[in-house]
């Protein structure tokens, strides 16, 4: 083991002196090291500021989480099983009760508050905001869907109730005469289209295994 | 012997080998509490009643998506902090608004414990055979994705269930921010869980008593 010489000594100063040097450089860019650009606010208080973080209620949801993705049979239940089942199992009472159009209208009425929030920001931000707020803004839909696509002026996201409509058929037989082409044209869109209608922009749907939204 | 029972007969050897090795079969006996005898019996409930933490998790390519949409809702706290059953939980307060209003709610309780009567029929009543009421209850909160995407927890008790409300909270939030459904939470448990529940009992030839509140507790008779 040999001692440092003087000479090694200065050298590693100097090396690692710049290096410290460098880092100090770096961290005054605020943006990259900071992950504080503009709008961000402070980041000493990004951990006491994230709301996902603050949640202490979070060993349900992963319970939650757990179950559902670990019951594979007799198929792999998804996080929207529930809501996609329920929305089928009722949309079959009420179309066997002639009563789809007024249920869709019942939909649109019980939202237009927050429709009419959504219209507000499409004044001021632009018509995307209107599949902003009808999409990946809401609970109904996120939580719905299992992802969603974001393009401007279009959304696209796999059809959460094809797929849950065949395994009604399968494992609850006689119960559904419901069709998927049903889903699509008493549901999703007369719904869709009248959300749209109070926001005031126009859309087009394409219904499909991916459903494409766009505005019209 | 069916397929299906082939794994099922070979958790019972096996945990007596691994003490608490928690297969599938070994869940059901703590859940129902019952012996290893009986155990043998859980072994011919059809594949689908016992197919439920399978451990297919680790197997899943899709969790990816799962766990963006919990970090999305729990993130989402304004004007109120998300849960994961919001959506669910809207879609029920909305569709009974809708049934309420035009009078047809005791049809669409009767409608959705008919539509779901197949289970019962072809689990339920055979776990009660099997195992007693309590399988009841264990049909209808913790072994069915309808109730544990649902209610936040589930208290598991002999003959007994306790579950936070999930209606409520989310009630009060549409009353004041929006106003637009007629139901009071009094609606929800009359002309909703509770001739729910008590449908589903009366198919599976049981009794049930529901003690609606923040904590709603149902007990099988």
């Amino acid at each position: 083991m040999t001692q440092p010489e003087r000479r090694e000594f200065a050298k590693q100063t100097v090396k690692w002196g710049g290096a410290a040097l460098s880092l100090l450089t770096v961290l005054n860019l605020p943006s990259v090291v900071l992950g504080a650009g503009p709008g961000m606010g402070n980041p000493l208080n990004t951990i006491k500021e994230n709301p996902f973080l603050q949640r202490n209620d979070l060993q349900d949801a992963l319970k939650s989480l757990y179950v559902t993705y670990d019951s594979t049979s007799p198929y792999p239940h998804k996080f929207n099983d529930v809501i996609s089942k329920g929305q089928l199992e009722c949309l079959e009472f009420i179309v066997s009760k002639g009563l789809d159009k007024e249920y869709a209208a019942h939909y649109v009425a019980t939202m237009t508050p927050i429709l009419l929030r959504v219209k507000q920001m499409v004044e001021k931000e632009g018509p995307d905001k209107a599949l902003q707020g009808m999409f990946e803004g809401t609970t109904c839909s996120y939580q719905l869907m299992e992802r969603i696509d974001v393009k401007q002026g279009e959304r696209s996201f796999p059809c959460p109730y094809k797929q849950a409509l065949e395994n009604c058929k399968k494992w609850l037989p006689n119960r559904f005469v419901l069709e998927w082409k049903d889903v699509c044209s008493k549901l999703c869109i007369p719904t869709w289209t009248g959300f749209a209608k109070v926001i005031g922009v126009n859309i087009a749907v394409q219904p499909g295994e991916t459903c494409i939204v766009k505005l019209a | 012997m069916k397929s299906n029972d082939k794994p099922l007969l070979k958790d019972v050897t096996d945990s007596l080998k691994n003490g608490e090795d928690m297969s599938r079969r070994n869940f059901a006996k703590k859940l129902l509490g019952i012996g290893a005898l009986s155990s043998l019996a859980v072994s011919i409930v059809p594949e689908a009643a016992l197919a439920w933490l399978d451990g297919g998790f680790a197997q899943r390519e899709d969790l990816a998506d799962a766990v963006k949409e919990l970090v999305k809702t729990y993130s989402d706290t304004k004007p109120y902090p998300h849960k994961f059953n919001d959506a669910l939980v809207k879609m029920h307060l909305r569709n009974l608004d809708f049934v309420v209003r035009k009078g047809i709610w005791k049809e669409r309780a009767e409608h959705y414990v008919w539509t779901l009567g197949v289970v019962v029929d072809r689990h339920i009543k055979k776990g009660i055979e099997m195992f007693g009421k309590d399988a009841f209850l264990w049909g209808n909160f913790e072994r069915t994705s309808c109730s544990y995407q649902l209610y936040e927890h589930i208290e598991i008790k002999d003959g007994e269930r306790l579950v936070p409300c999930p209606f409520k909270p989310i009630l009060d939030q549409i009353q004041k921010g929006m106003g637009t459904y007629q139901i009071t939470w009094d609606d929800v448990h009359n002309k909703w869980c509770i001739p729910v529940w008590e449908g589903f009992a009366k198919s599976a030839g049981v009794g049930v008593k529901v003690e609606p509140g923040e904590t709603c507790r149902i007990k099988v008779l």
